[in-house]
């Protein structure tokens, strides 16, 4: 038998770790749904705080003096970043699940065998665009509700202690989420699995918590991860709160154990 | 020409019979949905009887202003505040799930008439829904009460304004489960609707709370979902500002009908 | 080359593939025959490395797949058609399997235009008919130019001029040097295509031969023989342990002495022969002599 001739093509070019990321970005904008979804996150972003800064501004004469003095005029800009985490953490969910459902995991993975590095770098991407899509789209938002603002509201700047933290703050609570529900993907393999555990963890649980009396369920509440991750978003801290960078670093070990243990799973199952 | 338009109506009917009697097959077959049902009870059941047991065993040790603030009844279905999040998950579920595998092309097959489809759908989940959720209140009630009984106030099915929270509790359920299932209509995809779900009766709610109850507050937040289905069930000083009961209702029904006219027109326009 | 040894899945109380021992060879369009549930997509699972052997190992050109770092450059596989993001198109699709693997752009409109899809390369593959997206599954299996082939099923959902298409191209490849391992249950497609086969049942391996060996070994000896007087000559065949039945117009087939015998005991007889014909089974009788004993799936047979 004469010697089999080998067979490849052109040699590969960059390193395995390039090529992954390569292959993830084009993946990651070629579906319709990333794009519309940011789009919309920005939209909600911004709107709601057009809308809850003109809400404040018109009524503030109306408010009693202790919600007054308790005002947080850069929160108040910054509210929708709860509505914004529904729809980021959803598209965080999709884009693992999204694969899994249509067994395109399968082509994944038989193109890059190295399982945990696809996932580990796909978050990674997801994590950036929406870090850096959340802080700025947080500091137009901010400057859109601030010129709401006339005397006598109180009216935030940059400047001042907390406020630029918790503005970029929603690009970082945000892109913990979308991480967080691309780690409850991994684990469930199922969109509804999945977006029952992330909005349960982030929404209902907190709620159940604060129907119950006593202290019991008061002290655990700030440990919760959406109670702890938003600390970073107040400027004006309230009650018993954890503080902005403790509650951020709780979520994140959340979000990383969660990480991790999607990560053990992938190694151990079949697709 | 009486006669034909009686055979029409006729022919109608029975493809709607036809209709309905296919999607409760699938309905029935379809394994998540019990299953799903069953963990909203678990859910709203055991959250009722927690949250009352709790109050049982804090009585004595709670302050006087929340003595004096303590109704029984809302304290009890406080659990309404969440479970319509499941009813209307689940509600989108039933269209969503079969958009997601592709099985819409096979039932849009079957029965061309797509707006029968979606009514047949409906009428399913109205049905399932309402006797699910009457039954779940039902028994977080009784059961619930039961847990009061002994050092907190508590009251019986009988008592003036009970039955009411009770049977509105399992009608805003179901019209919340409509609701949901009109959202996956215009969503065709799981992900959207639920997460519109959550924003429509969970999240939307929390935030525009904390404006100032005037002019823009009146008249947006006592319309949104989940404060018309407050206004259904709640039963001690309702928040001020809050629709009255009959709004309550009408209002629900008004969102569900704007709803489903958007999703029936998109159904009819897109292809399956 | 695919070397397969002691390669064994168990799920938890079922056994689905059971201590396969076989190899692939360069050169030859291998076919991979079995009825369903025999085992086959598990096996094809586990060679791409998406599913880890329960105890044995599968290694391609000598290696794990795992531990492939640019498979696509040695092995491509079309696993199921319908396996891609209904929302990306089709040129996505493939560019992003190519960076995956260090592959030029370029090779992504070559493969395009090799499976005809060039026409509709920008459009989203969710509205692409069964036939297109096999072809899409064709091209990304070709776009690594690699030395071993996988295909699972491919002539699904594909129009004659299709299968013409894709029959020419597995022969083509494997002309080429290259190792094409197909899956299919159909026999006639298998036959036309194939000249290596692979047959397994209930997870275990029936057979790994050449095809026209196989169905040589299980054409069981039939000939068929006319002759002027059949009946005496059917009794003078039974007498020599023949079994005989009787076809249409006095045709004889005859089981159990082969056509030399045959013609000897005609001559010793004094018979005049019309006919005297071997009878070769085609490769659907030889594989269901084959599998008789191993069908996991047996639809009921109608009293």
């Amino acid at each position: 038998m004469s010697a089999s001739p080998t067979f490849t093509g052109s040699a590969p070019r960059g390193t395995r770790v390039r090529a992954t990321l390569r292959s993830e970005w084009i993946k990651l904008w070629s579906v319709r749904s990333v794009p519309v979804s940011l789009v919309a996150t920005a939209v909600a972003m911004l709107l709601g705080a057009w809308l809850l800064g003109a809400g404040y501004q018109s009524e503030w004469h109306e408010m009693a003096a202790s919600e007054r003095t308790s005002f947080d005029p850069t929160y108040a800009c910054l509210q929708s970043a709860n509505l914004a985490q529904l729809l980021i953490g959803a598209l965080g969910v999709l884009t693992v699940t999204g694969d899994y459902e249509t067994g395109l995991i399968r082509a994944t993975f038989t193109a890059t065998p190295q399982r945990g590095q696809v996932l580990a770098l796909r978050a990674a991407l997801f994590a950036t665009v929406v870090l850096l899509l959340g802080a700025t789209v947080s500091l137009a938002a901010f400057a859109v509700g601030q010129s709401q603002f006339t005397e006598p509201v109180p009216h935030a700047t940059l400047g001042q202690t907390g406020v630029l933290r918790a503005v970029l703050g929603v690009g970082l609570y945000l892109m913990l989420i979308a991480v967080f529900g691309m780690g409850l993907g991994v684990l469930t393999r199922s969109t509804t699995l999945a977006l029952t555990a992330l909005f349960g963890i982030l929404l209902i649980v907190p709620s159940v918590l604060t129907m119950l009396p006593g202290r019991g369920a008061e002290g655990i509440l700030p440990y919760l991860p959406a109670v702890a991750g938003s600390q970073v978003l107040h400027v004006v801290r309230s009650g018993n709160s954890l503080g902005p960078w403790q509650g951020t670093a709780l979520l994140a070990l959340y979000v990383a154990t969660t990480g991790a243990a999607a990560l053990v799973m992938l190694r151990r199952r079949d697709v | 020409m009486c006669a034909v338009i009686e055979r029409r109506t006729a022919a109608r009917s029975a493809r709607l019979r036809a209709a309905v009697v296919a999607e409760w097959i699938k309905v029935r077959s379809l394994r998540s949905l019990p299953t799903a049902l069953l963990a909203a009870a678990v859910f709203s059941i055991g959250l009722a009887v927690l949250v009352c047991a709790s109050f049982h065993a804090r009585w004595d040790a709670l302050p006087a202003e929340r003595h004096r603030a303590f109704d029984p009844i809302d304290t009890n279905l406080g659990f309404l505040q969440i479970t319509p999040v499941f009813f209307a998950s689940l509600g989108a579920l039933v269209i969503t799930s079969e958009y997601g595998c592709g099985l819409i092309r096979g039932t849009f097959a079957a029965t061309p008439q797509r707006g029968l489809v979606i009514a047949a759908k409906a009428l399913l989940v109205g049905v399932i829904g309402w006797i699910a959720a009457t039954a779940i209140t039902c028994a977080a009630f009784l059961l619930g009460q039961g847990r009061l009984a002994g050092a907190a106030p508590h009251v019986g099915l009988g008592s003036p304004g009970a039955a009411r929270a009770v049977l509105g509790g399992g009608l805003y359920l179901t019209l919340a489960a409509l609701l949901g299932m009109f959202v996956g209509v215009l969503a065709r995809n799981t992900a959207v609707a639920v997460s519109g779900v959550f924003a429509i009766l969970l999240v939307l709610p929390t935030m525009v709370d904390n404006l100032p109850h005037k002019f823009l507050w009146r008249l947006t937040v006592p319309y949104l979902p989940s404060n018309l289905g407050l206004s259904v069930w709640h039963h001690g000083h309702l928040p001020p500002d809050l629709a009255r009961p009959g709004v309550g209702v009408l209002g629900l029904v008004a969102w569900v009908v704007a709803i489903a006219a958007l999703g029936t027109v998109r159904v009819r326009k897109r292809d399956a | 080359m695919i070397e397969a040894r002691g390669l064994t899945k168990v799920y938890r109380d079922t056994t689905a593939v059971d201590g396969l021992d076989f190899r692939v060879e360069p050169g030859h369009v291998t076919g991979f025959l079995g009825p369903n549930g025999a085992g086959k997509s598990t096996t094809m699972r586990m060679i791409l490395g998406l599913d880890r052997p329960t105890s044995g190992s599968v290694k391609v050109n000598g290696r794990e797949y795992q531990g492939l770092v640019w498979p696509l450059h040695q092995v491509g596989a079309l696993l199921d058609a319908r396996a891609v993001h209904p929302g990306r198109s089709a040129y996505n699709h493939l560019r992003s399997l190519a960076a995956a693997n260090g592959i030029a752009r370029i090779r992504v409109d070559e493969v395009l235009e090799t499976v005809g899809l060039t026409g509709v390369a920008r459009k989203r593959v969710g509205g692409f008919s069964l036939g297109m997206s096999q072809r899409l599954g064709i091209a990304g299996a070709l776009l690594g130019d690699p030395g071993v082939l996988l295909f699972d099923e491919p002539v699904n959902g594909l129009d004659p001029d299709g299968i013409l298409w894709i029959r020419t191209l597995m022969r083509s490849l494997a002309a080429e040097g290259r190792t094409v391992l197909v899956s299919s249950h159909l026999m006639s497609e298998m036959a036309l295509t194939a000249d290596r086969l692979l047959i397994i049942g209930e997870g275990r391996l029936l057979a790994d031969s050449a095809m026209n060996e196989l169905i040589a070994r299980h054409s069981a000896g039939r000939v068929e023989v006319r002759a002027a007087d059949p009946l005496r000559l059917a009794d003078d065949l039974r007498a020599r342990g023949g079994r005989v039945e009787a076809g249409a117009d006095g045709m004889l087939l005859v089981m159990g002495l082969g056509s030399v015998r045959i013609g000897e005991a005609a001559a010793a007889g004094g018979h005049v022969l019309h006919q005297l014909r071997d009878v070769t089974a085609s490769l659907e009788e030889a594989y269901f002599r084959l599998t008789e004993d191993s069908v996991t799936y047996r639809a009921p047979v109608p009293a």
